[in-house]
């Protein structure tokens, strides 16, 4: 029941932080919001028991992130904000509210953490990977064989995002070399 | 011991509910001294929140997240100063 009230005032915070980064009209108030916002996100991953992604969302989130967005900041000119908040452009509104509604009629149908009867577990995909796994790949960890073997051109596809990621924190800290 | 650890998520559920006050200041502003200032009262607040947490969870290794927390939060308050300050140069 406390738990509860816990993430109730969580996810609060994190609706109250996720709307002032998009509203506020002053940039740097923006990060500022943002950094705020990935601190109580990592809150949210520490009371799900996961203080590794907690870790990495406030290290990642919180601090790589805002000094990345401070450098591009420096790179430009900021007019001086006249106003708090910037208009609110209602299309935007009605289209992210749509996709939230969709999520939110979505999640209920997921099956619970931990149900033996879901269809996750329990699927023809599954056991194929769980019974072929090792002769076919040779890998001695299943999940290592899913992503490395199985889903190869996916973990491309994420190699590739990381890849340009770096290229890009590169060229906005106008460096040639990570060292 | 289970209203103890109840006690003790409540208080957590409080200074995050404090965390949530502070956000007016970074809304309302007007300078971005105020809103550094309570960007780190609602960082502090959350430091506390997860000790809280670990304590009420028995988890010890959630307060090493406290630790880092608590650093980050000085380094990105030195952060966003220093550019307030000199428009840039935030490493």
């Amino acid at each position: 029941m406390t738990l509860t009230l816990l993430e109730a005032a969580l996810l609060l915070f994190v609706v109250g932080c996720a709307v002032g980064t998009a509203l506020l009209e002053d940039t740097l108030a923006a990060v500022m919001a943002f950094a705020a916002y990935s601190l109580g996100v990592s809150v949210l991953w520490l009371v799900l028991q996961a203080p590794d992604v907690g870790l990495t969302e406030a290290a990642v989130g919180a601090g790589i992130m805002t000094i990345l967005f401070l450098l591009a900041l420096s790179n430009t000119v900021t007019p001086d904000a006249d106003r708090i908040l910037e208009p609110v452009r209602w299309r935007t509104v009605a289209l992210v509210g749509g996709f939230v509604l969709l999520i939110g009629v979505t999640v209920p149908a997921l099956p619970a953490v931990s149900d033996p009867t879901a269809p996750v577990a329990s699927g023809e995909v599954t056991t194929y990977y769980l019974e072929n796994a090792y002769e076919q790949t040779d890998v001695r960890n299943a999940v290592t064989a899913v992503l490395a073997a199985y889903r190869g051109f996916d973990t491309l596809g994420e190699a590739v995002v990381v890849y340009a990621a770096g290229i890009v924190a590169l060229s906005v800290l106008r460096r040639e070399v990570f060292a | 011991m289970v209203e103890f650890e109840t006690a003790l998520l409540a208080v957590a559920a409080a200074f995050v509910l404090f965390a949530t006050v502070a956000l007016y200041r970074v809304y309302a502003g007007p300078t971005t001294h105020d809103r550094v200032i309570a960007v780190n009262v609602a960082g502090t607040n959350t430091v506390i929140a997860i000790a809280l947490v670990a304590a009420a969870f028995g988890q010890s290794v959630f307060l090493d997240v406290a630790l880092v927390y608590a650093l980050l939060n000085f380094l990105l308050s030195i952060a966003f100063s220093k550019f307030n300050v000199e428009r840039g140069n935030v490493l």
